[in-house]
């Protein structure tokens, strides 16, 4: 075939005009925009709204910047976030007294705003301070950093930040990386301030104050919501914008439709699809799967210990020994997980780091004895409650606990409750077993303590009351010396392997289902995805 | 004529008013008697502690009684506030009228596919009756009705979507990568017609096609059924025969003189059908993530959010109210001897 200059003229025109015309004629290609799918909704802009989901969180990380921001790091062959590591996000830096009580916080002196005003010391003074003041759920989160007043925060001049803590805590810089504690543009937000709200929560809800790595683009409430990137983004770790310039957010409620919707390749990127679907998806190789145990949470089966015969040790004992781990971690999860049972070391954990696996074996007739020595040798008769939303995987727990406890002679009888009537049980202390699921944001073996064994509130899940554990998580909170800190840590896993409260059973695994061109996924803290990390190969 | 409809449309929604107001009381109540605390629901953050639970109680306005909560509640009603949604942090009012454009686009669509399938089918088997067609009929309305719209509408997406990638992807009213209409209606097909943008029409009509058919398939038999029927008692009665024996021609003793006349209580059934098909649609929409009332209320409940799920009541209850009488005006038409009174 002759080849004129004709012909490729009108071959190179044709696939110009091709090309100008893609698919859905929209500014970015398609490898430029990832399209995000969740069964869940995002309800509101402002993240520290009571009732914000998860999945507004997740949003909130990519929208906002926090002064700082927790690093990442590989195990095995997935990224999980570091809490060890802080590093500045809209801080450059920071610096610490030598009796860790002022913390100096420098800020990037080139950061801007979404609207393009520069970020100035007295943004970041309203932020804490409306993190700290305001009705919301963040003063709580922030009082567990000794982060409970304006006072704290002084401003040293246009770009530093001084932060005074009554006693070195430890984890004051760590909750400076948590959701709640977003930067926004307090020009902006004052404009929308009224008499009755004075920090704006109203218009936040809708409406963003941020200069984070993306620009919200639109927002329909419960259905879907755009980003777009900010071109003039200066907080990541190598100072490089992230990959993807559009982030389409959807809310597809169906867990097959959101499968079938990545099989095709018109969604990017899942990470609530239903458990049993993975393993075929995993073996099918057409799209990518990435497990990783949630290392900051746990699922437990929990006695209220205030409720006899609960409230003895022994008879606790015997429950744990009774309960069949190995066939619950099959049944309920695949084995998809990390399991937090079947440790071989006796009294003294090998570290301090919590969870851990504990010492928990399946071992009858160590159960029945138990509960001999408990004085219920015949048994007794009690309830195991889970909610509606996690029967999934509580409705094959529970089957098995029944299963297993009758063999020692407890008889159970099993109860499904609906999600919020479930929670409102929980709070009031009126289950006398169960299993649940917790996730902390910032793990640490001390504030594991604090948030789940000590004081009379809703996470202390087993309303457990022990001195000795009530005193060292307090102490430890501000121990500065390494070496002691850890000695206590181990002593309270001691204490808390001996009285089982509540029983550990695994760290589900949190799967990621994506585009195979989709790379650099990083499990994080809030358990969602993080688009800045993410790229197309 | 047009003055004594309007007299008697006004009679019958004002007598209508203590039946909502019953249904606003009712759903009130209920919903508190409900177990569920929604202050611990939404308060359940972290690190959420009593305190922010007993302050959020009392920022909803819960740690008052019962009739103190209902008062307000009326009031506001009565100013055209129907509180705020914590599950989306929107006015009621708003997300409702975003949303309920949506369920009436779809319902309205089914309710047009179902009734141009199942009238001719309900005639066909009425016009043989025990034969092949008859129980051919009788066999799909069957199917329609005992397969669940979840299943017939995964399905249908496994079909057309998945297999043969005939369907747009079954996510929403339109491709998320294409632009919406401008807002004047709320109904996509009507907004795209009235800007005569003809591409998205079709973009959003093809989105649209797929739940509408999972729902007009459940909605199949009752129609069908009733239409052979009363299609069957007519052509019994002397009038046909007296056609009949005329010499008219087939098609117009069966449209003009028997279906006319058999259509009374197919209208009845339509009313009924398509207030159940707004309220029941709700696994359709989650299949289909389609964003209308009914998946919003049923998030709502899930969550103990109140005010939605009072709203959706109440809505439903208007409808249904303004339904029936739509349906009395269509008796006047399509009879004159009928006047409901």
């Amino acid at each position: 075939m002759k080849i004129s200059r004709r012909t490729i003229l009108l071959g190179t025109t044709g696939t110009i005009a091709v090309s100008a015309f893609p698919r859905r004629g929209h500014s970015q290609t398609r490898a430029e925009t990832l399209r995000y799918v969740t069964g869940n909704t995002i309800n509101t802009l402002d993240t520290t709204m009571p009732g914000a989901t998860r999945e507004s969180f997740g949003l909130s990380m990519n929208v906002y910047d926090r002064l700082f921001s927790f690093g990442r790091k590989k195990l095995g062959d997935n990224w999980v976030f570091d809490a060890k590591t802080i590093r500045g996000e809209l801080a450059k830096g920071y610096t610490v007294s030598p009796d860790g009580l002022k913390i100096t916080i420098l800020l990037r002196p080139d950061a801007v705003w979404h609207d393009g005003s520069p970020v100035t010391a007295d943004d970041i003074k309203w932020s804490l301070d409306r993190a700290v003041s305001a009705k919301s759920l963040a003063p709580p989160q922030l009082s567990t950093g000794s982060l409970t007043s304006p006072d704290q925060f002084r401003i040293v001049d246009a770009h530093t930040v001084e932060v005074t803590l009554p006693q070195a805590d430890r984890l004051a810089l760590a909750n400076l990386c948590v959701p709640y504690a977003i930067m926004i543009n307090s020009k902006l937000a004052k404009a929308h301030a009224t008499a009755d709200d004075p920090w704006a929560q109203e218009w936040m809800k809708t409406n963003t104050a941020a200069s984070g790595a993306y620009i919200v683009e639109s927002y329909h409430a419960g259905e879907s919501l755009i980003l777009r990137r900010n071109e003039t983004w200066k907080g990541s770790a190598d100072g490089k914008l992230p990959d993807f310039k559009r982030i389409i957010i959807q809310t597809v409620p169906e867990a097959a439709t959101r499968a079938n919707l990545i099989e095709r390749g018109d969604a990017d990127l899942s990470i609530d699809l239903a458990a049993s679907d993975l393993p075929k998806m995993e073996k099918a190789a057409k799209v990518k799967v990435v497990s990783v145990p949630q290392t900051n949470g746990f699922t437990h089966i929990t006695v209220n210990t205030q409720m006899p015969p609960f409230d003895n040790p022994k008879v606790r004992q015997a429950i744990a020994a009774a309960l069949p781990y190995e066939d619950m971690f099959k049944a309920a999860l695949f084995g998809r997980g990390f399991r937090l049972y079947g440790a071989d070391w006796k009294e003294t954990p090998p570290d301090g780091n919590f969870p851990q696996p504990m010492p928990l074996k399946t071992d009858f007739d160590r159960a029945a004895k138990l509960l001999a020595e408990a004085g219920l040798a015949k048994g007794f008769s009690t309830t195991f409650a889970f909610s509606a939303g996690q029967s999934a995987t509580a409705e094959p727990i529970a089957a098995l606990v029944k299963e297993a406890l009758g063999r020692i002679g407890i008889q159970v009888e099993i109860q499904k409750k609906p999600d919020a009537e479930f929670n409102t049980l929980e709070s009031d202390k009126k289950l006398p077993f169960y299993t649940d699921g917790a996730t902390a944001w910032l793990p640490a073996t001390d504030y594991y303590f604090r948030l789940y064994f000590t004081r009379d509130q809703r996470w202390n899940f087993a309303s457990w009351k022990n001195t000795e554990i009530e005193q060292i998580s307090a102490a430890a909170r501000f121990e500065t010396n390494a070496a002691k800190y850890d000695a206590d840590c181990k002593k309270m896993i001691e204490v808390f392997a001996d009285q089982v409260p509540l029983v550990m059973l695994w760290q589900p695994n949190h799967d990621a289902v994506m585009a195979s061109t989709v790379d650099g996924y990083t499990y994080q803290f809030y358990r969602q995805a993080d688009f800045r990390d993410l790229k197309r190969t | 004529m047009l003055a004594a409809i309007a007299q008697r449309v006004a009679r019958r929604l004002i007598s209508s008013i203590p039946a909502l107001l019953g249904v606003v009381v009712i759903t009130f109540v209920l919903m508190r008697v409900l177990p569920g605390d929604p202050a611990v629901f939404f308060a359940s953050g972290p690190s959420a502690g009593k305190q922010e639970i007993e302050d959020l109680r009392h920022k909803m306005g819960l740690d008052q009684p019962v009739p103190i909560q209902l008062a307000h509640y009326l009031v506001d009603i009565a100013r055209g506030n129907l509180g705020n949604s914590l599950t989306t942090g929107q006015p009621v009012v708003q997300d409702m009228r975003r949303k309920l454009p949506a369920s009436l686009e779809l319902t309205f669509t089914a309710l047009t596919i179902a009734l141009l399938l199942s009238v001719p089918l309900g005639v066909l088997a009425a016009l043989r009756p025990g034969s092949l067609i008859d129980h051919a009929v009788r066999m799909l309305c069957t199917l329609g009705v005992c397969v669940p719209t979840f299943v017939s509408g995964l399905l249908l997406i496994y079909m057309f979507y998945y297999v043969l990638g005939w369907a747009p992807d079954p996510t929403a009213r339109i491709d998320i990568f294409a632009s919406t209409p401008p807002d004047i209606t709320g109904f996509y097909l009507i907004d795209f017609a009235l800007v005569g943008d003809w591409n998205g029409w079709w973009a959003a009509a093809s989105q649209l096609l797929l739940p509408a058919f999972t729902m007009a398939l459940f909605v199949l038999a009752p129609l069908a059924r009733m239409t052979r029927a009363s299609m069957l008692a007519v052509l019994g009665s002397d009038f046909i025969r007296t056609a009949r024996s005329l010499g008219l021609k087939q098609h117009r003793i069966i449209i003009a003189y028997a279906l006319r006349n058999a259509l009374l209580p197919v209208l009845t059934i339509t009313g009924i059908v398509f207030s159940t098909m707004l309220g029941a649609n709700v696994l359709v929409e989650k299949v289909f993530s389609w964003p209308g009332v009914a998946s919003y209320a049923l998030d709502a409940l899930l969550a103990s959010d109140y005010a939605p799920v009072q709203a959706f009541v109440l809505l439903m209850a208007s409808i249904f109210v303004m339904v029936n009488v739509a349906i009395d005006i269509l008796y006047g038409i399509i009879d004159p001897r009928v006047s409901i009174e």
